[in-house]
């Protein structure tokens, strides 16, 4: 079985400030493996243990941020066998209609029978790239995958925890799933998966080489902006003596009543 | 704002119908809903002010909601906006909606809005450090919309049509073997009123236990943070609070042991008071309250509860 993890670089989120006139500050935050797509490439690890004959492919598609090392090692240290990804600037706040776009077409240009994503990214959460990515491959395409049931050569079983319900899906690949952040626990690296992982083949492809198709202009961004704080009172009792808690209670009492 | 021609509706849940008809009647002169499942649902979908309802039938029990997104992408043509609720199944369909008809997509909508025949809408961004605008700008557009957005559509005297919609096979094979109903019953924090916040700082699950017992005499409801549902696993998932769990909308939030971080501070934003308790002078979460003690949340905690006793 051949499985593609899709993962994303994102800006950490601790590190990034809010300008004052609304506008964020990303400059100096260093960007690190979507939280969501740890999950993704666990659960494409999980496979790969109960299907025994298969190959995990990274797979992402980004500007310069995927040029670092540092980057590449700390992904092929969680269990993929390889590296592939697509570099190019017009992919730097990308929405997600044209990141699709271009994993799709990555995704033909090596092959694949699964492709597993994040349930969304950490900085836009659009919550769609690989529903998109999977619709424009006419391959059976679910999200909110909580559970690998069982997984064959051809076809895989997963639980989907909904609302309501949870649904048991037998997917007939090729197929995309998108997992949910509760599917597992991703492990935190090996020593020496973390030496292994600077000796696995990374193939770096340009725009040019999957072959892209037009992207049609279909959204554009206007503007992101930390939204204006509501006005709070900030009245704050120091101390847990009886007086005190008695105060607080007070406007505890005032707020339910 | 001109509204525009067309809207196509259709909520998986039936809890939200009433809403996204009222935001499709608010952006759209005709609207349009999808019904799935009993034929009792047509005359729902029209009291709630479907001007036509689209009847794709009853369905097969191997088959999913997603499933009808050929169907439904059949029934849409022209200009016009898709509005569906922002659950899981809504979100899948949108994707699935949005490569047939070579539309936009846009999850999670918080505001939208109409400008020049295009839709502009918002919603979180970064973990909820900020909003982010689009404008979709294709002749179809496919927005999943929160909870809370529009006031829900009153029953009134149902009207309209009903067409039936024939099945469309969908290309990629997916079998539903088995539906299980979701064990533990299942919560709705977004309509509370009154919600109180677990965090780290609550340290034992006995505590929990005194928190619930806090929002019995409240008339609460419990959340909690993603560390407590997620990490924890102390509390349900459907409990966690935050742009990547349930946004609220409370009167009163009560934060116990719950650092405020932003992400999930902007789940509790727009409550009318906020109270918290922190052993930490210094957490962020004081920043965001208007109330707050700094104590031992082991002594503020049972205090509270002999207090609302009394």
């Amino acid at each position: 079985m051949n499985i593609i993890a899709c993962y994303k670089l994102v800006p950490e989120d601790q590190d990034i400030t809010v300008n004052p006139d609304g506008s964020l500050d990303t400059s100096r935050a260093e960007f690190k493996i979507n939280t969501f797509d740890l999950n993704a490439i666990e659960a494409a690890v999980d496979i790969k243990a109960m299907q025994g004959d298969a190959t995990i492919t990274a797979l992402s598609v980004g500007g310069k941020a995927l040029e670092a090392v540092k980057a590449r090692k700390d992904v092929l240290s969680r269990g993929p066998d390889s590296l592939a990804l697509v570099i190019d600037e017009q992919f730097e706040q990308a929405l997600p209609h044209h990141t699709a776009r271009a994993i799709a077409a990555a995704a033909q240009k090596t092959g694949f029978d699964l492709i597993i994503c994040g349930d969304g990214s950490g900085d836009l959460y659009a919550q769609q790239v690989g529903l998109l990515a999977g619709e424009l491959l006419e391959v059976a395409t679910i999200n909110g995958v909580s559970k690998i049931v069982a997984a064959t050569e051809s076809s895989i079983t997963v639980e989907r925890a909904l609302d309501d319900e949870v649904e048991v899906l037998e997917i007939t690949l090729p197929a995309v799933i998108a997992v949910s952040a509760d599917i597992n626990n991703p492990k935190i690296p090996s020593m020496k998966a973390i030496l292994g992982a600077a000796k696995k083949p990374v193939n770096a492809m340009t725009v040019a080489d999957i072959e892209m198709t037009q992207v049609p202009a279909l959204a554009e961004t206007i503007a992101v902006n930390a939204p204006k704080q509501k006005q709070r009172q900030q009245i704050v009792i120091e101390g847990d003596d009886d007086e005190q808690i008695a105060a607080f209670v007070a406007h505890l009492r005032n707020a339910i009543n | 704002m001109t509204k525009l021609t067309n809207a196509w509706v259709f909520s998986d849940s039936e809890a939200r119908l009433a809403d996204i008809i009222a935001g499709a009647k608010a952006l759209a002169d005709q609207v349009n809903v999808f019904v799935i499942g009993a034929e009792d649902k047509i005359t729902k979908a029209q009291i709630l002010g479907a001007d036509k309802v689209l009847y794709l039938g009853d369905k097969d029990s191997a088959r999913i909601v997603e499933d009808y997104a050929a169907t439904m992408a059949s029934a849409i043509e022209g200009n016009g906006l898709v509005l569906m609720a922002n659950s899981r199944r809504g979100k899948a369909l949108a994707s699935r909606l949005g490569i047939k008809l070579n539309a936009a997509v846009f999850n999670d909508a918080s505001e939208i809005s109409i400008e020049d025949g295009a839709v502009r809408a918002k919603h979180m961004v970064y973990g909820g450090l900020a909003l982010g605008e689009e404008r979709l700008l294709s002749d179809i557009k496919v927005v999943t919309l929160t909870a809370g957005v529009f006031e829900p559509a009153q029953a009134g005297e149902a009207q309209g049509e009903a067409v039936n919609v024939a099945f469309v096979e969908p290309k990629g094979q997916i079998k539903c073997i088995e539906r299980r109903v979701k064990e533990g019953e299942s919560v709705d924090l977004s309509v509370a009123k009154k919600v109180i916040g677990i965090g780290n700082g609550i340290s034992s699950q006995e505590n929990l236990g005194i928190a619930g017992k806090l929002a019995e005499l409240m008339g609460a409801e419990l959340g909690c943070t993603r560390p407590i549902a997620e990490t924890e696993k102390w509390m349900e998932k459907e409990r966690y609070i935050g742009v990547t769990g349930v946004m609220l909308k409370p009167e009163t939030y009560l934060a116990l042991g719950v650092s405020g971080q932003i992400q999930h501070v902007v789940g509790v934003n727009t409550a009318q008071t906020i109270l918290a308790v922190n052993k930490d002078k210094n957490a962020p979460i004081f920043q965001y309250a208007d109330y707050g003690l700094v104590g031992d949340i082991n002594k503020v905690l049972p205090a509270l509860v002999k207090a609302l006793e009394a």
